[in-house]
């Protein structure tokens, strides 16, 4: 499908500022009409060019007229998110952060905020399976208790050794796992947390202006790593119930799965693929919060060059002080 | 628009260091202005001679050759340097007869006065009157010879204990062989070598190049960090809000004991170099440094 514009014909798109439809070509609001063209997945409805489809996309930019087509079999039947967190930054946001972030990182080579550059990042909606646990904790060890104290010329240390159990049942909402093979797992976890009080429901309309993927894998396939974020908090939990103690020796630990749920949603990513001295340095940002997960690139030249005018200014400012100061006057 | 890197990069560079480089443009003005200053002579008062050989044990040619290494010298180092012959007592009752200006009885402090003297009112010095300037008397007195050297200036603050010692070792051990002329230019010598090097400040210079060499290693290191993104998700992210309940929470006293040690108890101190040997002001009121050997 694509949303064309009632006014005008155009191709109405989601806006982060405006936060609703907007038509980038006439201006007009929420002026979207859904056209119902079959997509054969391999040409563009609105101009017949060739586009590149993958197994899971579910949303594309036309390469030729830059509409955005959104692939009904794969936003509908089984593939219908529950829930969406839409774009809160458009790309000219994200631009104005990175060049904010990385004002200070003058070894980055020149270009790598530079429009012409930032104009190739992409805004994707990430599937993730979320969950929800309700798990049981318990715990059974020995702790001490150290007391010291002086009297006279010597040093008195009371241990006191206690039998310490808990037990606790706590409620998890929404752990994400991407649900994309391309993405890379550990950079998809340091994109979280998204605010999960912008979860609404899915409509298409969103997806409109940005590209997308349908779940690539089934909920089970990545459920073990909720599992271990899940079991990572669990035992953090307790052992933040355990405080007041010199030491403690675990005698018994578990952590149990008492009931699970798993949801399909789609979280918004803005991907910014710099390319460097043969090198590929990709850039996350998390279309919601504006959470920055990367690696800059470092120029040799500008490391150089920064480097060796510093300390040759500093070396001439500090010399001339010394024979200032010293040798004449 | 065309979208240049090269110029960009470059304003980039120069944005960078905008005040760094007008600081540097500053004191390399400073330095220029300091330099003209220092190399011009600015003491018409003083005369031109700078060997005064009143021992007389220096052939004419010798003094000759002396004074015209002098002078290729001080053009060099911006001090003057002169040399003072004397046959005179300058030790007990004898000395005070023989000289109403001495006040001692004692040899080192009359020579050292004597030099003084000589230098405050011969009114030597390079940048102005009892400037920038170096001294060595040597006395051959029967029984009594032996050299001092006084130091103004900026050879004074140059000139530490070990400086002064090593001129007066280079006299003395070829004073001692028999060549007083090469004594004499040793000294001269020494003291170019030394004032040229002093230039650059000696210990606080290498300090200054050590801690530069840190700064711009500790900047660019930290520039140097490319990882962005860390793990900001917390314990309590995903739990759902007042969900944690806890069920059962035990802690039950077992035991205790005690144990008990004896207190045993335990101290340090450490020193400081540098120029301005011998420090002291002359009854003329200007300050000088110096020492003497005798032979």
């Amino acid at each position: 499908m694509i949303f064309k514009c009632k006014n005008c014909g155009g191709n109405v798109i989601y806006s982060p500022e405006k936060k609703g439809m907007y038509c980038p070509y006439c201006g007009s609001s929420d002026s979207q009409e859904r056209t119902m063209e079959e997509c054969d997945m391999e040409t563009c409805p609105n101009c017949g060019g060739q586009i590149p489809v993958e197994e899971h996309t579910s949303a594309i930019i036309c390469p030729y007229c830059d509409h955005s087509i959104i692939l009904n079999p794969r936003v509908e039947g089984e593939f219908t998110p529950q829930k969406i967190i839409p774009f809160q930054y458009s790309r000219d946001m994200v631009k104005n952060l990175l060049r904010e972030k990385f004002k200070k990182n003058i070894f980055a080579p020149t270009d790598f905020l530079s429009d012409a550059r930032l104009n190739s990042m992409t805004g994707e909606y990430v599937p993730f399976w979320m969950y929800d646990y309700r798990t049981g904790c318990d715990y059974q060890g020995e702790g001490t208790r150290v007391r010291v104290w002086s009297s006279g010329n010597r040093r008195y240390t009371e241990t006191s050794y206690y039998n310490v159990a808990r037990s606790m049942e706590v409620q998890y909402q929404n752990i994400p796992a991407d649900a994309s093979v391309r993405l890379p797992d550990a950079v998809m976890d340091l994109m979280e947390p998204y605010q999960y009080g912008g979860l609404v429901d899915f409509k298409p309309e969103y997806m409109s202006g940005f590209q997308g993927e349908k779940y690539n894998m089934n909920w089970d396939m990545v459920e073990s790593r909720a599992r271990t974020k899940m079991e990572g908090s669990a035992r953090r939990l307790l052992q933040n119930s355990l405080g007041g103690y010199s030491s403690l020796r675990t005698l018994r630990q578990s952590v149990n799965v008492l009931d699970t749920k798993a949801g399909y949603n789609l979280l918004p990513v803005w991907k910014y693929i710099y390319q460097y001295d043969g090198q590929t340095y990709p850039f996350f940002v998390n279309g919601q919060t504006g959470k920055v997960v990367g690696k800059i690139p470092i120029s040799r030249n500008k490391v150089l060059a920064y480097g060796l005018t510093l300390w040759l200014c500093l070396l001439g400012i500090s010399w001339i002080l010394i024979y200032l100061v010293g040798g004449l006057f | 628009m065309d979208y240049d890197v090269k110029k960009e990069a470059r304003r980039q560079y120069l944005h960078y260091f905008r005040i760094l480089f007008p600081v540097l443009g500053v004191m390399v003005v400073l330095l220029a202005v300091a330099l003209a200053v220092s190399s011009r002579r600015g003491n018409g008062e003083a005369p031109q001679e700078r060997v005064y050989d009143y021992a007389d044990v220096l052939t004419d040619q010798e003094e000759e050759s002396l004074r015209e290494l002098i002078q290729k010298t001080e053009k060099k180092v911006h001090c003057d340097i002169v040399l003072v012959t004397i046959r005179e007592p300058m030790e007990g009752e004898e000395a005070i007869r023989s000289n109403p200006n001495l006040r001692h009885t004692d040899w080192e402090l009359n020579m050292r006065d004597r030099a003084d003297d000589f230098y405050d009112e011969n009114l030597f010095g390079y940048n102005k009157v009892h400037g920038n300037g170096v001294l060595l008397l040597d006395n051959w007195y029967e029984g009594q010879a032996g050299s001092h050297l006084c130091t103004t200036g900026s050879v004074y603050n140059r000139f530490g204990d070990w400086e002064i010692d090593q001129v007066l070792d280079e006299v003395y051990t070829r004073v001692e062989a028999g060549n007083v002329a090469d004594a004499y230019s040793a000294y001269v010598r020494y003291v170019g070598r030394i004032m040229r090097r002093g230039i650059s400040g000696g210990m606080s210079a290498l300090a200054a190049l050590v801690i530069s060499t840190l700064a711009a290693v500790i900047f660019v290191l930290t520039k140097m960090k490319g990882e962005i993104g860390s793990n900001t998700v917390t314990e309590n992210t995903y739990v759902a809000e007042g969900s944690l309940e806890m069920k059962e929470q035990k802690d039950e006293f077992l035991r205790k004991n005690v144990t008990s040690v004896k207190i045993e108890s335990s101290s340090g101190g450490g020193g400081s170099h540098g120029g301005g040997g011998g420090g002291h002001v002359s009854h003329s009121g200007v300050s000088h440094g110096g020492g003497s050997r005798r032979r």
